[in-house]
Parts: structure tokens; C-alpha cells; sequence
């Protein structure tokens, strides 16, 4: 299926095409553009393709993990350096926090540093922005914490890595009542068959509004932070839509230009069982008071709600401020699992528009029978990239709008 | 830039014989993402036949004239088209190609495209495409009238069976008398470029000079030099339509609005909405029915005092 999108090449990276959330460009030293990709899940860490023919993808380097109960997920690249997210599966274990790679030579990635946030506590780090060479922002448990509810237990935190060998811890912020010792009573629940947590996901950062992080934070909505001073960042504002809605808010967008954030939620059960998962618009000239004023148009619901494995909003191409990658202040891009990767045209944030889509068919080794487009990045020459969750790998597309 | 994601849908016209038909298939068979509309005249849907390599995309329409009883069904099948192509029902396509009746004036598609808001959610419209047989004069002669609405009417004249004329550039004059700026190809067998088609913008024209005669078909451009109140132009165009509009066969370009470019464009008197738009010399070509240049210059300059 598609509209205004045509497939330039597939990639399923040497059969281990199940890929997480993490996508970023090098414009490398030598002209090339790669683009390194997280995996979803072992043995795979990391995989760099040669992008520069978009019609002729090329692997150039992939890297295993040192274990199978952990996963990378979510990676970003900045200059010659880029880290790479540590998520381990059980409370404890090793490596859990981060890990930053010299790739000025794209086929040797040489390890520079390790941040460790490991702990009795800790699943490590799921999702992490690192934009600015300088600053990782990222959704990471903190050892010096023990979250109320085990499931809460990964944070905002802020770690200035200006020496790449060393990184230092500078700020955190938690959703006040979800840690031990906090005044706050803890945050009402979610029913227990969507109950995700009350924990960080995406931590936004741009140059326009460097005092400001733009969070999402699970089941606990969105917020805008002051993180002015990083040591101590403040919550400006809080924006919810569950209940009655299912959690998992994932991304939170901000069009500057436009004074609005676009704000994803992220599906997590198969066949529709946590339907609706949508992607918001909120009106944000004041920051404080953010107004939700549409919903991105939906996917056909009765065509692909119980066709098989997630249905939909996850990832948004987050307009990341690093050379290489497309900006733009009217169309958003997303993908919705099952449903493909669709384009929205925003110029009207009351009545969105679908403007382009592209729904591959399910890859030969697809556990759910489905295609299931995990997440987007967009480079500067307007080429989609998108990645499947399970084997499929890497599609690169050619939009026309 | 405002992103315009819908699909244009290109008209393919012409008078009976032509080689329209001809001319469809062979942009099928080298731009694949196509749909076809097939509009057949008469109890046989010959063309539907020939259109060989899209018969899983076409969707024929069965009874008679476009432009005289189909428009309701044109406006279904394309809403239809796109419902069904976001279901994953049929294929994707990338743009509809409608082919009308050898006896259908194009006007009421275009018109169609512009008055229905629900179709411009999804469609705009794509280049109208007059096919000239340029060996046989003869038989658009007999119904000369549709003939000459036909090349009015076009973005790109396709002169074809150019290998059978003994002279095509008497086909050419023959259409710059009635259409001045329009562009022709030279085709033999359906054999053109399919991006000389497909990508000509309806507002697309050479501004030629050349007059028109020979009938009551009238072919010019009104200039604007400078950036003209959004209002003004809106009542200049109603006005028009409510003086002439039978009579405005094409009406397409650019003016210059202190917003910025837009395109303009109508067929008769149904106007597509005014939308921003890049580039483009800032006028607009009238091909018009006995509509003279000096009575459309004349109105234009008599609102503008009148709205100074």
C-alpha cells in the first residue's frame, strides 16, 4: 500500500532485521552518509549502512552485544561520536546506562567511555538525545533511587559528556511520587492490563529552546520542563490523556515556529487490545498551558486493528537539529506498526491531513504475519528511512508531496 | 511550502479516432502506477478492452458521455478509488488517468474536480491532453465544435499519427489557432515521453502572441504587474463568470497577491480555490469563446479603479 511514497531499497541487514528506535546520520568525513540503526532486541548492539545510494543500501559494520538479556534500542549520533542506550531485561545486571563510540571511522567504532547507571533497581537506559556533541539527555534509571513501583524506575536524567571519557551525571527529574522519600503520594494507576509505568521515554532537547526539555513520560502524560538550571529542572507543565485513554506517551514533537507539540503515543499490545493509540496535536504558545486541538487522522481501524501484531502511533521523525536530517515545520512523519510509515500535512493544526503513506508487505521472517514499522528518520534529501520491528530491517523511500 | 499531497488525475481527450486509447496504454506500460478511467461512448467498452496492461486497476464506466451523464459516477469512482486504495483494496497508484469519449468536452471533469470538495481532499487536477490526429482533419470537422473545445481545453496538444501526415505542421497551426501557448508533442503509436505529459502543470503556457482566428475561439493573457488585493481579484473572476462564463472555455495561470503567488484556474464558471503557488509568470491566459481580450482587459481595469 502507498501514497506519494515509493520504495527505493530494502535492506533486512544480513537476517538480523528486527531493529529498536534508535536512527542517526554521519555525515562521515569522507562524504558518505550512514546511517546507524539500534537493534529491538540480541544479539545484535548496533549495524552502520551506507546510505548514500538510497537505492543501494550497504552494511558497513555490525556489532553484537555482550549478552543476550540486554538490547541497545535507541542510539544517536552527533559529530564523530555517538552513544548507544543500554537496557538490560532484569533489575541489576550489566551494562545498564550508556556506552559512547569514536565512529570518525565508520567501519571501526571504537569504544571511548561507559556511563554505568546499574543497580538493584535499574533496568539501565531505554531511549537517549544527544544532538549537541556536549549533552545526553535520556530515560535512564538512577542507581540513587528506588522508584515506588518497580516499574517506574526510569528517570529524566541529564549527563554532560563534553569529555567524552568522562561523563558526569548533572540533573535528574522524576515524576514527583513515584520514588521512595517524596512528599507526593504516588500516581493512581493505570488498570493493570495497560499499565506501563510511570517512567521517562523521550527526551527532547533543540538548540531553538535549550532551557527546555520536551518529555514523555509513559503513563504519566507529557511535560515541558525549565531545565535552565540542569541540576534542578522544573516542570512547567503537564499534559495527560489517560485516563480515559491507555498510556504510553512516547514522543513529544515541538514545532517552534509553529507554537505547537506533536505529541505520540506508543501501542504495546498486539491486535488493537490497547486501541486507541493516536498521535496528538497541542496547541503550545503558552507553555504553560498546553490544549490538545486534534488528533492526527487514524489509519483505517477495521482494516489493521486485529490484522495481526501492534496497531498503532510509536516513533515520529523528531526533526532532530544535526546535519543531514530534514526539518520541517508542516509535515510530521510517523510510523504505526502495522499500519506503515504515513506522512501528515499540519499547515492547519485543527484538521490535519494524511498526505503520504507506504505499508510494505510482512517480511518473510515476521512473527505476527505483519509488517511492523518500528521507526522514522528523514534525511535532508527528503529520502524516508524506516525500520521494521520484526526482520524486516531497513526501507528507504522516496516521498513525493 | 505548503505540502500538496493529493493525486493529480490527467485528462486524456480527443475526438473520436484519434488514438487516445493508443496514447494511454503506452504511458501505462511506462508509468505503471497508474489508474485508469476509461469513459466509454456507446454499448461496447471497446477501450476498456484495449487498455492492456491496467486491466486490474481500470474501472470502467459503462454508460455513455462523461461529460454528459457520468459526472455523479466520476465523482464516485475516484472517492471509491481513494477509500479503497487506503484499505489496501486495490493497488496504489501514483496518479488516474482519465480517458473521456472521443465526444466528451473535457470542460466538466476539470469543473468536476474543482466544485466537489470532498474529490479535492485527495484529487487536483493533473494536465488536460488533447490528442490530434494529425493525418485526418477531416473528421473533427464534422463536429467541429466539440473538436475545438477539446484543443482549448488542453495543457499539451499530442499531434499524433505523425508518421501517416503528409504535413503535421498544418495540425499544428491548426491548433495554435485555437489554443496560442499550448505546447505540441509529436507522437507516433502513443509514443511519447511520459514526464512531457505528466508533469506539465495545468498552469503551464507559453505566452505566445499569435493571433487566433479562423473561429470564434480567442486566446490571450492578461498580465499583472504588480501584487493585486485577494479581494479584488475574487470579485474580477465572479464578475466574469456571471458576465461570461459559458463562454470561458480555459481560464489558468498565476497572479501575484501581496500574500504571495497563486494559481488560478477554471473551466466556464466553476473556479478551482485560489492556492499559493511557486513560480510562474504572473498572468493569466483566457481561451475563451468570442470572449475578446479587450472586453476581459476592460473589466479588470474597471474594478481596479473601482477598487482603488
Amino acid at each position: 500500500m502507498f501514497l506519494n511514497m515509493k520504495l527505493l531499497a530494502q535492506h533486512t541487514l544480513n537476517g538480523f532485521g528486527g531493529m529498536g528506535e534508535g536512527m542517526s546520520m554521519q555525515l562521515a568525513r569522507d562524504g558518505r552518509r550512514v546511517l546507524w540503526l539500534a537493534h529491538e532486541s540480541a544479539p545484535k548492539n548496533f549495524t552502520a549502512v551506507d546510505v548514500t545510494d538510497p537505492r543501494k543500501p550497504k552494511v558497513i559494520v555490525q556489532t553484537d552485544l555482550p549478552h543476550a538479556q540486554m538490547r541497545s534500542n535507541s542510539l544517536e549520533v552527533a559529530g564523530d561520536l555517538m552513544a548507544v542506550a543500554y537496557q538490560v531485561t532484569k533489575f541489576g545486571l550489566k551494562p545498564a546506562g550508556f556506552e559512547l563510540f569514536d565512529i570518525s571511522v565508520p567501519e571501526k567504532p571504537r569504544s571511548i567511555s561507559t556511563f554505568d547507571a546499574s543497580g538493584p533497581h535499574s533496568r539501565g537506559c531505554h531511549q537517549l538525545w544527544f544532538v549537541d556533541g556536549k549533552t545526553v539527555h535520556m530515560a535512564c534509571a538512577d542507581p540513587e533511587q528506588k522508584p515506588r513501583n518497580p516499574k517506574d524506575d526510569q528517570v529524566y536524567r541529564i549527563i554532560d559528556v563534553a569529555n567524552p571519557s568522562k561523563p558526569v551525571a548533572v540533573g535528574r527529574w522524576h515524576l514527583p511520587g513515584t520514588m521512595d522519600g517524596d512528599d507526593a503520594p504516588p500516581p493512581k494507576r493505570l488498570p493493570a492490563k495497560f499499565d506501563a509505568g510511570f517512567r521517562a521515554h523521550n527526551t527532547n532537547v533543540y538548540p531553538e529552546r535549550p532551557d527546555r526539555c520536551y518529555l514523555a513520560y509513559i503513563d504519566g502524560g507529557v511535560m515541558v520542563l525549565d531545565i535552565s538550571d540542569r541540576a534542578r529542572p522544573k516542570m512547567l507543565s503537564h499534559w495527560t490523556n489517560s485516563p480515559p485513554y491507555n498510556g504510553f506517551n512516547h514522543t513529544v514533537l515541538p514545532l517552534f515556529g509553529r507554537g505547537l507539540l506533536v505529541v505520540s503515543d506508543e501501542c504495546v499490545q498486539d491486535n488493537g487490545a490497547d486501541w486507541p493509540k493516536l498521535v496528538w496535536v497541542l496547541d503550545a504558545r503558552d507553555e504553560t498551558h498546553l490544549v490538545s486541538v486534534s488528533t492526527l487522522p487514524a489509519p483505517p481501524v477495521d482494516v489493521f486493528k486485529t490484522k495481526g501484531g501492534r496497531f498503532g502511533a510509536h516513533n515520529l521523525h523528531e526533526n532532530p537539529p544535526v546535519p543531514g536530517a530534514w526539518r520541517s515545520e508542516n509535515v510530521v512523519l510517523g510510523t504505526f506498526f502495522n499500519a506503515g510509515v504515513r506522512a501528515y500535512d499540519v499547515t492547519d493544526p485543527y484538521s490535519p491531513r494524511e498526505i503520504a503513506y507506504f505499508v510494505p508487505p510482512a517480511p518473510e521472517k515476521s512473527k505476527t504475519g505483519q509488517i511492523q514499522l518500528n521507526d522514522v528518520f528523514v534525511d535532508d534529501r527528503g529520502i524516508v528511512f524506516t525500520v521494521d520491528r520484526g526482520g524486516g530491517g531497513l526501507y528507504a523511500l522516496e516521498m513525493n508531496v | 511550502m505548503i505540502p500538496d499531497g493529493r493525486t493529480p488525475v490527467i485528462v486524456v481527450t480527443g475526438f473520436l479516432g484519434s488514438g487516445k486509447t493508443t496514447l494511454v496504454n503506452q504511458l501505462v506500460r511506462k508509468e505503471s502506477d497508474s489508474l485508469v478511467i476509461v469513459n466509454e461512448f456507446g454499448e461496447v467498452p471497446v477501450d476498456h478492452e484495449l487498455i492492456e496492461s491496467s486491466v486490474e486497476k481500470a474501472i470502467a464506466l459503462p454508460n455513455g458521455c462523461l461529460c454528459c451523464h457520468l459526472r455523479g459516477d466520476l465523482e464516485e469512482t475516484l472517492i471509491g478509488a481513494a477509500m479503497r486504495r487506503r484499505r489496501g483494496e486495490i493497488a496504489g497508484f501514483d496518479r488516474v488517468i482519465v480517458e473521456t469519449s472521443g465526444l466528451a468536452d473535457p470542460g466538466p471533469v476539470a469543473q468536476t474536480l474543482y466544485a466537489d470538495q470532498a474529490l479535492a481532499r485527495d484529487f487536483k487536477l493533473g494536465p488536460i491532453v488533447t490528442v490530434v490526429d494529425a493525418s485526418d482533419s477531416g473528421s473533427r470537422k464534422v463536429s467541429g465544435e466539440i473538436a475545438r473545445a477539446q484543443i482549448a481545453a488542453a495543457d499539451v496538444v499530442v499531434l499524433s499519427k505523425v508518421d501517416r501526415a503528409a504535413d503535421a505542421s498544418n495540425t499544428e497551426s491548426e491548433v495554435h489557432d485555437l489554443n496560442a501557448g499550448v505546447r505540441c508533442i509529436r507522437a507516433s503509436f502513443g509514443d511519447v515521453d511520459p514526464a512531457a505529459l505528466l508533469q506539465v502543470k495545468p498552469g503551464d503556457h507559453s505566452f505566445s502572441h499569435t493571433p487566433t482566428h479562423n473561429s470564434a475561439i480567442r486566446s490571450f493573457a492578461l498580465r499583472f504587474e504588480q501584487p493585486v488585493r485577494r479581494e479584488l481579484l475574487q470579485q474580477f473572476i465572479s464578475t466574469l463568470v456571471d458576465l461570461r462564463g459559458p463562454d470561458l472555455l480555459r481560464v489558468k495561470g498565476f497572479v501575484p497577491l501581496e500574500s504571495g503567488m497563486v494559481a488560478i484556474q477554471g473551466v466556464r464558471h466553476v473556479f478551482d480555490r485560489m492556492r499559493h503557488a511557486e513560480g510562474g509568470e504572473p498572468a493569466l491566459v483566457f481561451i475563451t469563446n468570442g470572449v475578446e481580450k479587450r472586453e476581459v482587459e476592460a473589466l479588470w481595469q474597471a474594478m481596479r479603479r473601482l477598487g482603488s
